[in-house]
């Protein structure tokens, strides 16, 4: 503990971007015409705690702005002053100020006042209040006396009334504190039939989809185990009794036990207060119940060995989310991680102005997660390894060493995410950061736009956040500049005069979409065309889709804007913004409607960190294959192959045609093959919806893998994303399939020599 | 033994920034028997748990303002001898004359220094 004023004072400077945080959402909501008294009171008390706390440390630049700007608001509060949209915009720009003079006063900047002056101005224009000189209060303190001698001089707590009996002064404010209430959950009958077993099933993994929900306690029916002599290693004897306490409701419980429908005996009934039994409020009770767990290591009757109850509290306390469920070992097909991916609770309902009870949070330095967050990374690998070491070994996958390190798996998974959450911020500063942006390049082209954002809970990266803000900010200046047209144009064309600019963010497959659209004229593709030409990154002769001509916006030197206007045309193109996407392992597309706007997509990893791949041999080389890129895998056969053209081929599936790559050859790791047949093939998705079908050797395994940056040491490889070590300690490349794909030479039968693009 | 180190003091400000800096004030005049409470009800719980000397609080606080806060402490029995000291950034008259009624020790005018801070808090309980 070094100064304690300093740390104040850092944690001052935090403290600040959160008013700041929610003085931009009590404008916003006075913008979209909500009066309330709380919102407005939302709004002054930020710059009122701002300029409290700024006083504190001697910035009197900043209080004296924040001074002002508190006046008028309290004009407004008082009722004084009624705010129209030309004032709101004023108040967004001195918040705006705001933030700048809090960021000035944390770096030690000064900002000259004539950047102050004439917005200050504005404000005592527009509210019209001088500053009123505060009267000379005579209070004479009212002396305590106390006694410190045997009481202390302390009141005496025994006779304290309930604090709910409290009078209390004119608004109705509730002081009881909240009432413990009865637990949310469901208590299930569950009594596999032996056709469960006979079909593969494994109660273990129900068992442990459910302790994702929420504290699990099992208890176990062995009444029906027969003796030894009787019993048939076939049939299934138990039954369990389970209590899951979860804010689920009982569809998403249903779900969990969908595939053993008809194999089991299923009775889920929700708890209600009165069935509420205290085994979850007192913890000693259910030391019994691991007595009740028979330990019998042959299937089918061998029972989970769950601990029970789980313990899930501490982890509910750090992610408000409930746990992702694709940590459920490989029996899994890849159809229900697409659909348990979707479940994930994406972008939450958009929080009101209403304060929300602060949660109970610590300050980190960001170094010491990013530590942890290396640590857990090791410890991933060192998992892997551990677990191939065992498999090598050759010991029975029943053996105590084979369960515990199943249990190890799911920890470390647990851990992994947990540690992730920690690095997870919601993208809602980013977005106000942006709107900012839209206020100010609205108004340097004098057009009028609104931005609206949706999904500004969704949890990020915050390294994500942080290297997204450049991107954003020249994509949505190109938006106001280029995508949006003039109002004269907008009215000419039916429109209203205020053109939109929309911002969503989004979960989707395991990934951040983020879509920036507008409501503007569209691409003119007939123009983009012709300036491709220009600029000779066409010919005149090439027959382009629309797509194509979209994506002619990220080629490099490319700009439309026929006269360089003060706000894009700086020299960075769409290529840029794209780059830098890509650096984060996102893609972006551009989709447009002629006279309707314009789409940019983003898609981006939920982490930087880790990634959940297939492991893939080809050429006798070891790559990793991001597996929310792939759809299915299957092999190929003679029907589903056709030629295309002297070099290529095209892979029919279910009635559509989907190119067929190489791996191997696209790599430059071997010439293309005389046949494919019986191949194994990766059906690769993309944003865009094309696909292409990547012929691989085999595959080896599917498993999470650590990311290791490869741009560091190499630059950008084409077609490859990054690297990582496996279990075995051998480095394999982790595949950017989208950049592969667009890349690829399409060759797969023996003409040419392949032309490497990577290797 | 001095008064300073028997004192039990409740900072109550909704502002972390502002409860360090008191606290921390306050430890610098030997005050070590200091808790805090982000809002009026938790300072309410809080007292009820164990009681103080005084309460220290911000006026401007979202929820149950500070005066809101004092008129609670008054109603009830066993915090009603409990010594007030309000901070405000804005000395209103109105908002004096309401902590007048209401029985508030001393008020404080935001911003404030340490001495100042100590000047308002002797002038309750006395030389520290």
């Amino acid at each position: 503990m070094s100064d304690p004023m300093a740390e104040i004072r850092a944690s001052f400077f935090i403290e600040c971007e959160e008013l700041l945080e929610s003085l931009q959402d009590g404008l916003i909501s006075m913008e979209n015409g909500d009066t309330d008294s709380e919102t407005i009171n939302v709004v002054f008390r930020a710059v009122h705690s701002i300029k409290g706390g700024a006083g504190a440390f001697g910035l009197d630049d900043l209080v004296k702005f924040a001074h002002r700007f508190e006046t008028a608001m309290d004009e407004v509060r008082a009722g004084r002053f009624t705010p129209d949209s030309d004032a709101i915009r004023l108040f967004f720009c001195c918040a705006d100020l705001l933030g700048d003079l809090v960021r000035a006063a944390r770096d030690d900047i000064t900002i000259p006042h004539n950047t102050t002056a004439p917005v200050l101005n504005e404000l005592d224009r527009l509210v019209g209040c001088e500053d009123d000189v505060e009267e000379e209060l005579d209070f004479t303190p009212a002396i305590l006396s106390l006694d410190m001698g045997d009481t202390q001089g302390l009141p005496d707590i025994t006779g304290l009334p309930p604090l709910s009996d409290a009078p209390i002064l004119e608004t109705d404010v509730s002081v009881t504190a909240p009432l413990p209430s009865a637990p949310k959950g469901f208590s299930i009958h569950f009594k596999p039939e032996t056709s469960l077993y006979a079909s593969g099933n494994e109660p273990l993994y129900l068992l442990r989809a459910l302790r994702d929900l929420g504290d699990l306690v099992v208890t176990c029916n062995t009444q029906r185990v027969p003796t030894l002599n009787t019993l048939d290693p076939d049939d299934g004897y138990l039954s369990w009794h389970l209590k899951v306490l979860t804010e689920e409701p009982i569809e998403v419980v249903r779900e969990v036990f969908e595939f053993v429908d008809g194999l089991c005996a299923l009775d889920i009934t929700p708890l209600s207060a009165s069935s509420y039994d205290p085994i979850f409020s007192d913890s000693t009770d259910q030391v019994d119940l691991q007595t009740t767990l028979i330990d019998v290591s042959e299937p089918p009757v061998a029972p989970p060995q769950i601990e029970a109850p789980v313990e899930n509290a501490a982890q509910e306390a750090v992610q408000p989310e409930p746990p992702q469920k694709d940590d459920i070992p490989p029996t899994e097909t890849p159809e229900i991680t697409q659909d348990t991916q979707k479940k994930q609770p994406s972008a939450p309902a958009k929080t009101t102005s209403t304060p929300t009870q602060p949660r109970a949070t610590v300050r980190v330095d960001l170094e010491r997660v990013d530590r942890l967050v290396n640590l857990v990374g090791e410890l991933v690998i060192n998992q892997a390894m551990l677990s191939q070491s065992v498999a090598e070994a050759g010991l029975p996958p029943n053996s105590p060493v084979s369960t515990g390190l199943e249990e190890f798996l799911q920890l470390t998974r647990d851990i992994q995410e947990s540690v992730m959450m920690i690095r997870a911020q919601p993208i809602k500063s980013l977005f106000q950061r942006m709107g900012r942006i839209v206020r100010e390049s609205s108004a340097s082209v004098g057009k009028q736009v609104r931005l609206h954002t949706l999904g500004e809970n969704t949890e990020v990266d915050k390294t994500v956040i942080e290297r997204l803000a450049d991107p954003l900010t020249h994509m949505i200046r190109n938006a106001v500049d280029h995508g949006l047209e003039s109002p004269e144009k907008r009215e000419a064309a039916g429109k209203t005069c205020e053109g939109s600019v929309t911002m969503t963010a989004q979960h989707r497959s395991g990934r951040i979409l983020i879509e920036i659209s507008d409501d503007g004229a569209g691409i003119n593709r007939a123009r983009v065309r012709e300036k491709a030409i220009e600029k000779n990154l066409i010919t005149e002769e090439m027959q382009l889709s629309d797509s194509d001509i979209d994506s002619l916006l990220f080629m490099p030197g490319f700009s439309t804007a026929s006269e360089i206007s003060n706000l894009s045309g700086r020299g960075v193109g769409m290529d840029v913004v794209k780059s830098s996407i890509q650096s984060l392992g996102g893609r972006i597309t551009i989709s447009s409607v002629e006279g309707k706007g314009t789409t940019f997509s983003i898609s981006l990893p939920l982490t930087l960190a880790v990634l959940d791949g297939m492991v893939v041999r080809v050429g006798g080389e070891t790559l990793v294959v991001p597996l929310n890129a792939i759809l299915e895998t299957l092999t190929l056969t003679d029907d589903d192959l056709k030629a295309l053209g002297p070099e290529t081929h095209v892979v029919q599936i279910r009635g559509g045609f989907v190119p067929l790559l190489d791996l191997g050859a696209e790599l430059g790791y071997r010439s293309p093959q005389d046949s494919y047949v019986g191949r194994t093939v990766l059906l690769i998705g993309q944003e865009d919806g094309n696909r292409a079908a990547l012929a691989v050797d085999a595959i080896e395994d599917q498993r999470q893998v650590v990311i290791k940056g490869l741009e560091g040491s190499y630059g950008r490889v084409p077609g490859i994303a990054a690297a990582t070590i496996l279990g075995d300690g051998q480095i394999a490349l982790i595949l950017d399939p989208t950049d592969l794909v667009s890349q690829a030479t399409g060759k797969t039968k023996k003409r040419n020599a392949p032309v490497p693009i990577a290797g | 033994m001095a008064l300073r180190d028997q004192l039990r003091v409740l900072v109550v400000d909704d502002m972390s920034t502002s409860r360090g800096l008191i606290t921390n004030a306050l430890d610098s005049f030997g005050i070590r028997n200091v808790t805090s409470a982000s809002d009026g009800p938790t300072a309410l719980q809080k007292l009820a748990q164990s009681p103080v000397h005084l309460v220290i609080s911000d006026y401007n606080m979202p929820g149950m303002d500070g005066l809101q806060l004092l008129h609670s402490l008054r109603s009830n029995a066993p915090t009603r001898g409990v010594g007030f000291l309000l901070i405000t950034g804005r000395a209103d008259r109105e908002i004096i004359d309401l902590g007048k009624k209401l029985g508030m020790n001393n008020f404080l005018k935001k911003p404030f220094d340490a001495p100042k801070l100590r000047a308002s808090i002797e002038a309750i309980v006395g030389k520290l």
